[in-house]
C-alpha cells in the first residue's frame, strides 16, 4: 500500500465533548495528512487541549470518532500510543529521578529509541543529566520532553500549547528541534500536529490549519492559500476617503483621507475597484498566520 | 546567500526559496556548480518546513537550475534550460504581460516603462560583473 492510499495521520470526525454541561468540542471535524504538519489555533479554552486529549483516549468522546493512522484510539491504544508521542503543555516528571533516570525510564516503554538525537539535543539544551527534576526549570522540563517524544522517531507527534510559557531562546530551540531532529529522517512520514495560540513562531512550519473557538471549527486552510487570500489593503485620497461597502471585506476602517480594509479573497478586485477612485497612494500586503487568526475571530 | 523569507509578500513560501535561489543564479551571487545549502539545515536557519525546502529544490530542479549529485547535495547548473527557446520565450512573455498590465495600473508610461527595464537590466548586469571580479 501506498502512502497515498494509507489512512490519514488523524481523522476527526463529528467530535463533540462535554464537562458537565459546559460544552467543550461541538461537531469538529479534521484531517490530518501523512508527513504535514498540522496547526490547531484557538485562544484560551477554545477546546484545543480537550481534542488533543480525545486523540490520546485520555477522554471519551461524547459523539463522533478519532482515528489515528485508521485505527480508533479508544479500540487501540497500545498501538496507537506505539506509535505517536506527546509533549503536553504542563510536563510532569517523578521528582525524585534525575534527567538521566527519566530518559531511561521512558526510553523502556518504546521499542526503538535513537541514543544519538539524544546525546545531540542533551548538549544542545545544556541539560545537565545528573540534575533531578524537581529542580528543572519549566523550560528545561519541555525540553526533556521534547527529548522523550523525539528520540523513539514515532511517526506522529502531538504538541498540545508546548511554548507558552517558555522564554524567546527556549522556544526558537524547540520549534528548530522539531524541525531538524524530529524531521531528520524519512520527513514524508513525520507527522506534527501542534495546538498553540503562539501562532507567529510556528508560521514556517504549518502548512495547514484549523482555527477553533468556543470549541468549533471555524476555519480550515492551507497556510499559503491563507496568505494569499488575506490581504491587508491600505489606500490614502487626496479628499476623503470613500463611505463604500467592499464584496468580501472583513474590516473596513476609515480615518479622514485614509481607508484601510481587510479582504478575504477578491483582493484583487477590491484593488481594481479603488485604483479607479484615484487614490494617492494604494498597497496590499498578506496578512500573517496570526494576523489572519485575529482578524477571523475579532 | 541568506535566503528572507517574507510571510506579507503572500506568495507561497517554496516559491520564494525558488526565485531567490533563481536571483542569485542570475545575479552571479551563485556561480555554477556552487553547492547549495542541504535543506536541513536551511530549514532550521529559515525556521520553515523541511518539506517547503524539499519543494523549492524540486521544483528548481525540474527548471533544470540545479542538479541532485546522489549522496553530495544540491549545486547549481551552467545556465543552460533544458527547455526549448520556444516554451522559455513563452514563459517570459507570461511574466512580462503581468508587469506590463501593472505599470498600466500604476500609470507609468509606455517609454518610462522601457527605460525602467534596460536600467534594472543594467543593475543586474552590474551586480554579476561586480560577483565575477570578487570571484576571479
Amino acid at each position: 500500500m501506498s502512502v497515498s492510499e494509507s489512512p490519514a495521520a488523524i481523522e476527526i470526525n463529528g467530535l463533540t465533548y462535554n464537562y458537565g454541561r459546559a460544552e467543550a468540542v461541538h461537531d469538529l471535524h479534521i484531517t490530518v495528512r501523512r508527513g504535514c504538519c498540522y496547526g490547531l489555533f484557538g485562544r484560551n479554552g477554545a477546546g484545543k487541549t480537550t481534542t488533543m486529549k480525545c486523540l490520546l483516549n485520555l477522554l471519551r468522546p461524547l459523539n463522533g470518532s478519532v482515528r489515528i493512522f485508521g485505527l480508533e484510539s479508544a479500540r487501540n491504544e497500545v498501538e496507537v500510543k506505539r506509535r505517536l508521542a506527546y509533549v503536553p503543555d504542563y510536563v510532569a516528571f517523578y521528582p525524585w529521578m534525575t534527567v538521566r533516570e527519566t530518559l531511561d525510564y521512558l526510553a523502556s516503554f518504546r521499542a526503538h529509541w535513537n541514543s544519538e538525537i539524544e546525546k545531540d539535543l542533551l548538549e544542545r539544551f545544556r541539560l545537565d543529566p545528573s540534575q533531578r527534576t524537581s529542580a528543572l526549570s519549566k523550560g528545561q522540563r519541555t525540553q526533556v520532553a521534547l527529548i522523550a517524544a523525539v528520540c523513539p522517531e514515532p511517526e506522529l507527534l502531538l504538541l498540545d500549547e508546548p511554548t507558552s510559557g517558555l522564554d524567546p531562546i527556549v522556544r526558537r530551540e524547540f520549534i528548530e528541534t522539531v524541525i531538524g531532529a524530529y524531521q531528520e529522517s524519512d520527513p514524508g512520514k513525520r507527522t506534527i500536529f501542534v495546538s498553540t495560540h503562539l501562532i507567529s513562531e510556528f508560521e514556517g512550519l504549518i502548512d495547514e490549519f484549523t482555527i477553533m473557538d468556543r470549541g468549533k471549527a471555524v476555519l480550515t486552510l492551507g497556510a499559503d492559500q491563507a496568505r494569499e487570500r488575506y490581504q491587508k489593503i491600505c489606500a490614502r485620497f487626496p479628499q476623503q476617503a470613500p463611505e463604500i461597502e467592499f464584496k468580501g471585506a472583513l474590516q473596513t476602517r476609515r480615518n479622514g483621507r485614509e481607508l484601510e480594509l481587510i479582504a478575504n479573497g477578491g483582493s484583487a478586485e477590491i484593488l481594481e475597484q479603488l485604483r479607479k477612485m484615484a487614490p494617492e497612494s494604494l498597497t496590499s500586503e498578506a496578512l500573517t498566520l496570526e494576523e489572519v487568526f485575529v482578524a477571523t475571530l475579532k | 546567500m541568506l535566503l528572507q523569507i517574507n510571510y506579507k509578500s503572500g506568495k507561497p513560501v517554496y516559491l520564494q526559496v525558488v526565485d531567490q535561489i533563481k536571483a542569485a543564479a542570475a545575479s552571479g551571487a551563485m556561480q555554477a556548480g556552487e553547492p547549495l545549502p542541504s535543506i536541513r539545515p536551511l530549514a532550521e536557519d529559515l525556521r520553515v518546513n523541511r518539506n517547503t525546502i524539499a519543494k523549492a529544490y524540486t521544483e528548481l530542479e525540474s527548471q533544470g537550475v540545479i542538479e541532485t549529485i546522489p549522496g553530495k547535495g544540491c549545486f547549481l547548473r551552467p545556465n543552460n534550460s533544458p527547455l526549448k527557446k520556444e516554451v522559455r520565450r513563452k514563459l517570459l512573455i507570461d511574466e512580462i504581460d503581468q508587469v506590463v498590465v501593472q505599470a498600466h495600473h500604476l500609470q507609468v508610461a509606455p517609454d518610462e516603462f522601457l527605460n525602467l527595464v534596460r536600467e534594472r537590466l543594467e543593475v543586474i548586469e552590474k551586480k554579476k560583473r561586480a560577483n565575477e571580479q570578487e570571484n576571479v
